[in-house]
């Protein structure tokens, strides 16, 4: 499963995003269909109104054209011109709807209704009673003004326009009134982390200073053990707070971009987690080469840590975790339990966990995720179940060195 | 003696229509009687067409009629029928009554004369 994520981060969740953009569509749809069926209906009456205005005339005319008709029906064959008019175009048909004598232009005909519109005229018809000349359909064609048409479509499409902009400011402030009590919930959770996060720095500090500071070579064995055992648990606890101090006020910080040396970062993180994935008896194994990206210090070291921390939180006992770095990548895979493939894509999202049965508040590839995308770079997630979870970061030209 | 002459079809021979041989049925068994009918058959034509409108309707109609002709079926007006009275049925078979009728509206199907 491989997934490319480079989208925005902010203070709305993906989830919440696409199910607003959902609504915002659906919203869309219906009220243009709506708007599309007024259209419909205010475009028939016009039409309706136009024939109605010229039903009137076009009955004269036929009615001229009949008597015409007759005239020439008793005349003939002494005369066998067809009667003519210079303001309309007339044609006559038999019973059984065959064609006796056409002058139209368009001979499309259709006898199932009295008027009509066909391209740029208008046909009447007339169904005649005594059958002169074996007429019983007279169609009658003049050309069509088009001025209510446009007129009738400038209409639609100023206040369909106007009506579907309305609608929409309105969808849109229904949809935040909707999604108010989600926010809310969000930011009280932000909140309370904020909170929480100042009233942790003190005492870590304190604990792992402590701890650096003690003498292990004169501690028994079973000291010893103990201490590492503190050390361990304090680190865990550091990194959630260096998580959540990023979250809650790196927005307050502005970033110091600099060329930064992976392989030693690398390194040095790896050291740093050694003790904790000791204690699960997870080695790593590092292909590293040279590599330099000008980024915030604090930034990619908060990824780094996210990735090394998840590999070795996710992983099995005694297993591995590959660290490779090159020039224009770095990929982190572990021999974990692997995460199911319609959960790939929800990785990113805040409060979302791998399994539920670790313990944080899954947040660290949030964090992950807003670094990458400020930087424009690409991370792929390639998982599968019992197997483990590779993540791959591409750095792109802006970043790399020279 | 003129009544029979009007309303009879194909009883007179071609030995008293001159010397010009009939070339079809309709020339043979219409034309005789009709030339001395005080209506000519064109506008009789045109009283079917006025009535019947196209050629199928025409033709059905027409070919009852001469099979069967009636005072109510006729479409000539009641002086006429006062003074012809109504024809005899034909004697002609339907394929010969089918051929007079079709060569009756080739000759006087408007829709090739109006212009």
């Amino acid at each position: 499963m491989l997934v490319s994520k480079n989208k925005g981060t902010s203070l709305l969740r993906s989830s919440e995003k696409s199910s607003l953009l959902r609504f915002l569509a659906l919203y869309f749809i219906l009220v243009t269909m709506i708007l599309l069926l007024l259209g419909i209906f205010y475009y028939q009456s016009q039409e309706k109104l136009m024939f109605s205005n010229q039903r009137t005339i076009l009955s004269e005319y036929a009615n001229k054209q009949v008597q015409a008709l007759k005239q020439l029906h008793n005349d003939f064959p002494h005369h066998t011109i067809y009667p003519r008019s210079d303001k309309y175009r007339s044609a006559i048909y038999d019973i059984e709807g065959y064609q006796i004598f056409s002058l139209l232009k368009h001979e499309n005909i259709r006898f199932d209704k009295e008027i009509y519109r066909i391209g740029n005229s208008i046909h009447f018809l007339k169904n005649l009673d005594d059958y002169y000349l074996g007429t019983k359909y007279l169609f009658i064609e003049v050309e069509e003004d088009n001025v209510w048409y446009k007129e009738t479509m400038s209409n639609i499409l100023a206040f369909g326009t106007l009506t579907l902009i309305v609608l929409i400011i309105f969808g849109l402030f229904f949809v935040s009134i909707f999604l108010r009590p989600m926010r809310n919930s969000i930011m009280l959770l932000d909140d309370f982390i904020k909170d929480t996060t100042h009233e942790l720095n003190t005492p870590i500090s304190a604990i792992l200073a402590n701890i650096e500071m003690m003498d292990t070579s004169i501690m028994s064995e079973r000291n010893e053990k103990r201490l590492s055992r503190i050390n361990i648990a304090a680190k865990t606890v550091s990194h959630l707070y260096q998580d959540l101090t990023y979250l809650t006020l790196s927005h307050n910080r502005e970033s110091k971009d600099e060329w930064i040396d992976m392989k030693q970062l690398i390194k040095d993180r790896v050291e740093y987690f050694a003790i904790l994935a000791g204690s699960k008896k997870i080695t790593f194994e590092l292909d590293l080469k040279e590599s330099a990206i000008f980024i915030d210090g604090v930034k990619i070291a908060r990824v780094l840590d996210n990735l090394i921390s998840n590999a070795i939180k996710y992983n099995k006992r005694n297993g591995k975790i590959f660290i490779t770095l090159r020039k224009s990548y770095l990929q982190v895979q572990d021999t974990g339990i692997g995460i199911n493939s319609k959960k790939v894509q929800d990785i990113f999202e805040r409060y979302t966990r791998f399994n539920s049965s670790e313990g944080g508040f899954g947040i660290g590839l949030n964090i992950v995720k807003g670094i990458i995308d400020e930087y424009e770079l690409q991370i792929d997630v390639e998982s599968v179940i019992d197997v483990g979870t590779t993540i791959r970061i591409d750095f792109t030209k802006g970043t790399l060195d020279g | 003696m003129v009544k029979k002459i009007v309303v009879l079809f194909g009883v007179i021979g071609i030995v008293f229509l001159g010397a010009e041989e009939p070339k079809n049925v309709y020339e043979k068994n219409c034309i005789p009687c009709h030339r001395y009918a005080p209506a000519s058959l064109e506008k009789l034509f045109m009283v079917y067409l006025k009535r019947y409108s196209a050629e199928l309707s025409l033709k059905g109609a027409l070919k009852d009629f001469l099979k069967n002709p009636t005072e109510s079926e006729s479409l000539m007006n009641n002086t006429f029928i006062e003074n012809f009275s109504v024809k005899d049925k034909t004697t002609l078979t339907d394929k010969e009554l089918d051929d007079a009728i079709d060569t009756y509206w080739e000759l006087y199907d408007v829709r090739k004369k109006l212009k």
